[in-house]
Formats: structure tokens, C-alpha cells, sequence
């Protein structure tokens, strides 16, 4: 299986050997080049224009992340998996307004269905914030119910906004006061919480992207969002139904198993960032997430929570295409 | 399934070789590379090297196991080689 490469530190990238090597003052690692999935890249990396012209014919795309850890943009290679049909589907979609709004619905009926499913544990697991819990999830079931009397796209984004600070209050109920979100900031975050849902957002949009990639969907056609609003934006549709199962579990993971320290976070100018340290500590879960199997019903084998991904994005085109209504992930383990 | 090779080849040789089970695989110490393949891979890698060695006089040893936690790997000393994806 081809995987992917996180590169946190300086240095540069060339092709050398018909493979890529990343080499920088004190170290030299050789990434060989069937194996690598895709590259995101945190550092000030440089690169020969070798190995950007290997790595696009290859079909790997790089994401890149500043400084800062947010993400800054993607080298997208040409598309080798064109579809004109599933283009002009996909367009169809978007401009008759019922099915759009169908669509956008579904990534809505997914992200809550798995923020719900994450509540549910700790209501079940914690007796102490039980009730407080359960109280949250129930407004959030009726603030979804709502759902389908929204008639716009934005009155479908109001109810999101509002099932997710719902969700975020929740969570606030759960975690030690260090990791109160209390409200939602982004760039820049502005506590511990906050930089840590922001650094995996932007995760697993990237890792979204990359799938795409691998198949015939046009990444800039998107339902919930605006396709005309920035970036790839079918990517951050899709990506809302991961978050979930994604981000907000690893996070779970670091600040109950205690995982993190003040070391693994830098404040600057007033708001939070993750340290080169706190990076590692979470790209690795992150890496050790997505190589995750687990039985899937339908196939009948063990697949990756990265396939997950790409298996929804099956689902969306057999959706465009009329073949086979789709029905968004929601966890069933 | 996870592979490791092992080569004893001619100093004329050894450097094709290096360089070809690079785009494949990691390399862990001198004339040994281990890593994760695909069966269609390593037929392929199989029959590359076939075609780069002199079967005459050198040899290779392919160990391959379903996956890496069935080999009882075990070290001593210092590694020459970091082999994780995070840098």
C-alpha cells in the first residue's frame, strides 16, 4: 500500500536515481517512489523541477501547510481520470437546486450522524457528564430534524453552524478545562482545543484531496459549499463527514490518554500553534488513524479508514450518475 | 506482503541494483532493503533483477512473509537507516 509522507523539516527535494530524495544539511532519506501516496509538506522545502515534473507524472500530488501549520495550497498533477460524462453530471447536480440541496443534506446527515455517534460514547462511558451530554445530543437530533424544511443552501449552513457549536459545547462539558474550545477561531486559533481541531481539519482535507484525485470527480464541484468560494471545494464537502471520525477521535485520544504537554504547543501573538513537537505527536496518529482497517459490511472485508474515503467518493459519483442514491457514511462500529 | 532482499552481487552491479530496489523499497543497511509489496511488485522487481544481475556468479535471497508482524524482527546496535514516513 502506498503511503503518505509528512516532511516537517528543511530541506530540499530532488529526483535522483529515478526515485525522490529528500536531503537537507544533517540528514538524507530516499523516499522510493512507488510508494509514496502523496507528500504534505511543513517545512521550507525546496524542489528541483525534476522532481516535480516525476512526481506529477507519477500522480502524487504534494499538499503544502505554512509555517504556521495551516494549509497553504496543493501541487495538483494533470488529471489522468477525466470524465467528461461525470463532469457534466456532476454540474447538473449543482445547478438543479432540488438535487443540490439533496446532496449537501446528505454531507450534512453524515457529519451529524458521526458527531452524534461520538457524543453517544461518552454519554455512555462517563457517568459524570452523562446527563449534560445527552441533553446536547438530543437538541442537536431536533436541530437536524429541522433539516429537511431548509430550502436554501445558507438556511442549510445555519443549521450546521448550529449543530456544530452545539457539538463543540458538548465537548466542552467532557475535557479539563486546558481544553475548553469555549468558541470556535480559526486562523488564528486561539486555545489548545481550537489549533488542535484546525491542524486536523486541514489534515483531512488534504488526505480528502488526494483521494479525489484518484477518482473521475471534478475536486472544484461542490454541493454544500460554494464551488466558486475558494480552493478545492468538493473536498471540503466530503471532508465534513470525516472530521468526525477523524480529527475529533485522534484529539480525543491525545487529551485522555494525556498525550500532549505545554511543550507540544507555542503561543504567538496572542493565539496557539502546534510545536514541531506536537506536529509529530499528531501527524503520527494521524498516520496510524488512516492505516486503521476495519470490516466493512457491504465488501465483506477489512478496509482503511483512508479507503472509507474514497469509497464515499464512489458513492457520490454513482449518486451524479443516477446509478445508486447515496447515503453518507455514518459509523457503525 | 512485506519483503525483505538481500543481495550479494559484483562491485560492477551493486550499484544498479541499489538504485533500482530504491524506487521501491526502504534501504536498511548495506545490500539489504525491506518493505511493503504488492504481489505484481515484486514479480516485477523479480524478473528486473534478473535481467541486472549475472546469475553465474551473484545472488539474492528474497524473505517474504504475509505481513511485517510475522517476522520476529529483532536488532542490536545502531540503524543505519530511519525508515518512518514522518521527517
Amino acid at each position: 500500500m502506498r503511503e503518505d509522507f509528512y516532511i516537517l523539516q528543511d530541506g530540499i527535494l530532488k529526483r535522483k536515481e529515478n526515485t525522490v530524495y529528500f536531503e537537507n544539511k544533517d540528514s538524507r532519506k530516499i523516499l522510493p517512489i512507488n510508494k509514496i501516496n502523496s507528500i504534505f509538506a511543513y517545512g521550507n522545502l525546496s524542489f528541483s523541477s525534476g522532481v516535480v515534473s516525476y512526481l506529477s507524472k507519477e500522480g502524487i500530488p504534494i499538499h503544502f501547510f505554512n509555517y504556521y501549520g495551516f494549509y497553504e495550497g496543493s501541487m495538483y498533477p494533470r488529471e489522468t481520470l477525466v470524465s467528461g460524462d461525470l463532469v457534466i453530471r456532476q454540474a447538473e447536480n449543482y445547478l438543479n437546486s432540488e438535487r443540490r440541496l439533496c446532496l449537501a443534506g446528505k454531507f450534512i446527515e453524515g457529519a451529524c450522524g458521526n458527531i452524534l455517534k461520538n457524543l453517544r460514547y461518552y454519554a455512555r462511558t462517563r457517568e459524570d457528564v452523562q446527563e449534560a451530554v445527552g441533553d446536547y445530543a438530543t437538541s442537536i437530533e431536533t436541530e437536524f430534524s429541522r433539516l429537511k424544511d431548509a430550502e436554501t443552501i445558507p438556511s442549510m449552513m445555519r443549521t450546521e453552524g448550529k449543530i456544530r457549536e452545539l457539538y463543540y459545547n458538548a465537548l466542552d462539558e467532557i475535557f479539563p478545562e486546558e481544553y475548553r474550545i469555549i468558541k470556535r477561531t480559526r486562523r488564528p486559533p486561539e486555545n489548545k482545543m481550537n489549533t488542535l481541531i484546525s491542524f486536523g481539519n486541514s489534515l483531512v482535507y488534504s488526505t480528502t484531496l488526494s483521494e479525489i484525485y484518484n477518482t473521475q470527480l471534478n475536486p472544484t464541484i461542490s454541493y454544500l459549499h460554494e464551488p466558486f468560494e475558494r480552493r478545492f471545494s468538493l473536498s471540503l464537502d466530503v471532508s465534513e463527514i470525516f472530521k468526525p471520525i477523524l480529527v475529533d477521535r485522534i484529539i480525543f485520544k491525545l487529551i485522555n490518554k494525556n498525550m500532549l504537554d505545554d511543550s507540544c504547543f507555542r503561543g504567538e501573538i496572542g493565539n496557539m500553534l502546534l510545536s514541531e513537537k506536537g506536529k509529530k505527536i499528531f501527524l503520527k496518529e494521524y498516520d496510524e488513524k488512516l492505516k486503521t482497517t476495519i470490516k466493512h459490511k457491504g465488501l465483506n472485508r477489512n478496509v482503511s479508514y483512508k479507503s472509507l474515503i474514497r469509497l464515499e467518493l464512489y458513492k457520490i459519483s454513482k449518486h451524479v450518475l443516477g446509478v445508486e442514491d447515496y447515503k453518507p457514511l455514518v459509523m457503525w462500529w | 506482503m512485506y519483503v525483505v532482499i538481500v543481495y550479494d552481487v559484483g562491485v560492477e552491479r551493486v550499484n544498479k541494483v541499489r538504485s533500482f530496489l530504491r524506487e521501491y523499497m526502504n534501504w536498511v543497511q548495506n545490500s539489504v532493503f525491506e518493505g511493503e509489496l504488492t504481489k505484481a511488485e515484486f514479480l516485477k522487481i523479480k524478473s528486473r533483477l534478473k535481467e541486472l544481475i549475472q546469475e553465474s556468479s551473484d545472488h539474492i535471497i528474497f524473505y517474504s512473509s504475509r505481513d511485517r508482524k510475522y517476522l520476529g524482527i529483532e536488532d542490536l546496535g545502531t540503524p543505519k537507516a530511519d525508515t518512518s514516513n514522518i521527517i
